[in-house]
């Protein structure tokens, strides 16, 4: 097979010798294809192909490379990441890619990085244009709820994830989060953010009840992160870096965000009738659908959205990437999220839309 | 020529339709493509800024004035939009502390302006949601984002 194109000739070199070493057996080992996929602005993400030779002969294999931005100081995300693949990698069909390196030091590639298993045969699917799922809707959201469910039925005990990092108690998971929300909207803001303060003061007052079960938390769960094969199975989950053990009830909010359902006030996730993606939810996590969780897990996913843009925005103008999708981010989504907040909460208060 | 809306709009269009697709397997294809509708967003906000701003402003200034706050927010030095921000910002500053006061009170006085509050943080949130634009087929790119086609996001989740 001639060799494709390779983005980044250095990185390639570089990434060869890793690769040779870390194989066991590889040898004559060499990077035939590389391309960077755009997206995932606070990482660079590679499509690799490589070929090499063992004891039983040669070899080609696609696999995925995540390195850091160059001057990341975060590790910790990383080593997150690459434990939850692994917590979740093999268990009730969950499609997920086998996690295969982790580098935490700078020296091999410049920035950490990981390596996992390329998935052939998907495309991931466009929030914004959902439409694109027909005519495999039904298929596609009966997997995507049946995935979420089983994510969050696995057995953490002494999983990956678990061995990263704390696990809350089953009634401080909803506090954990709001912290860490409400410190990345106050430290990133650039401007006055009186409705995501608002509602940090709301969510605050007005807390959930504990989580049903401590769980493996993916915490980006979403159409854009999967990828749907021509048969409309959802062969690969991908984007585990927001990772984490809390509520499951925070996935099932984010996944089921208008955002990421293209504004479908009908369907959930912009796939499935409410009913049955949560009939599907609740038989494959264990799970009995609570409302009034919902109701503030619901809320928390716009604005944990808001905190998001708001690091984005924060990142492209303060000039640490330029990638035009955190501008992108920080406008229109921030937007987007913060009319779906607010209102929320001026109904709540009394304001007639 | 200074139409800076209708110049901004026609390079976005231009980017995302005629560059971005000639980029299309090249990184750079994305970030032309984003490039694109970025410029017409800028365009479109260029026309509506000072306008959103100066109705903010006075709004704020009429919620504060109701529980006597905002006066030490000097008026705008000038109509540039960095002024007008400016002002907002301050007087944004003063409508969070006073919405978390009226939060810590029981009365229906407290309730009412917390009422009308809400309706400007409302009116303000929906004024500047971007129009979604739309930019020919979609792209595989998940990254490059598309317009829901919707009138973008103004309904309230059911």
């Amino acid at each position: 097979m001639p060799d494709g194109a390779i983005d980044n000739p250095g990185l390639a070199e570089k990434f060869a010798a890793y690769a040779e070493a870390h194989i066991p057996g590889a040898r004559n080992l060499r990077v035939t294809q590389m391309s960077r996929i755009h997206g995932g602005a606070s990482r660079e993400t590679y499509s690799v192909d490589i070929a090499y030779e063992d004891a039983t002969g040669p070899k080609v294999k696609g696999v995925i490379l995540r390195r850091d931005p160059p001057d990341s100081l975060i590790d910790t995300e990383r080593r997150i990441e690459f434990a939850a693949i692994r917590t979740a990698y093999g268990q009730a069909a969950i499609p997920v890619p086998e996690a295969l390196f982790l580098e935490t030091d700078n020296g091999p590639l410049g920035a950490p990085f990981f390596v996992m298993g390329r998935i052939e045969g998907g495309t991931p699917l466009n929030p914004f244009r959902i439409e694109d799922v027909e005519p495999h809707r039904g298929s596609v959201g009966r997997a995507f709820f049946q995935h979420l469910g089983a994510i969050a039925a696995i057995d953490i005990a002494g999983s990956p994830i678990t061995r990263e990092i704390d696990s809350p108690s089953a009634d401080g998971c909803w506090k954990r989060e709001l912290d860490y929300w409400a410190s990345e909207i106050e430290t990133n803001a650039r401007e006055p953010q009186p409705v995501a303060q608002a509602a940090i003061r709301y969510l605050r007052a007005n807390p959930p009840p504990p989580a049903q079960k401590l769980s493996l938390v993916h915490g980006d769960y979403r159409s854009g992160n999967y990828l749907v094969d021509q048969t409309g199975d959802i062969n690969a989950i991908l984007d585990w870096e927001m990772a984490h053990v809390g509520d499951p009830y925070e996935d099932l909010a984010w996944a089921t965000d208008l955002l990421w359902g293209g504004n479908d006030q009908e369907r959930a996730a912009g796939l499935l009738p409410w009913a049955e993606a949560i009939e599907i939810w609740q038989a494959a996590s264990g799970c009995t659908f609570d409302p009034e969780a919902f109701e503030w897990w619901s809320l928390f996913a716009h604005l944990k959205g808001l905190g998001i843009w708001i690091s984005s925005a924060r990142a492209f103008a303060d000039g640490k990437n330029d990638d035009p999708i955190l501008a992108w981010s920080g406008w229109f989504t921030h937007c987007a999220h913060e009319l779906m907040l607010v209102s929320r909460l001026a109904q709540k208060h009394g304001v007639e839309l | 020529m200074s139409d800076v809306g209708m110049i901004l709009q026609r390079i976005g269009a231009t980017l995302a339709t005629e560059v971005a697709p000639k980029l299309e397997g090249d990184y750079a294809g994305g970030h032309a493509g984003m490039a694109g509708i970025m410029a017409v967003m800028a365009g479109e906000m260029w026309d509506k800024e000072a306008d959103l701003l100066v109705s903010e402003i006075a709004r704020l200034r009429g919620l504060l004035g109701t529980a006597g706050l905002g006066s030490d927010v000097p008026e705008t030095a000038s109509f540039r939009i960095s002024d007008l921000k400016a002002t907002r910002n301050a007087l944004a500053e003063q409508l969070i502390t006073l919405q978390s006061r009226l939060e810590d009170r029981d009365d229906d006085e407290a309730r009412g302006l917390n009422e009308k509050i809400w309706g400007h943080l409302l009116a303000t949130s929906a004024a500047r949601m971007p129009s979604p634009p739309e930019f020919g087929a979609p792209s595989e790119d998940v990254s490059y984002p598309q317009s829901s086609g919707e009138g973008g996001w103004t309904r309230p989740p059911s």
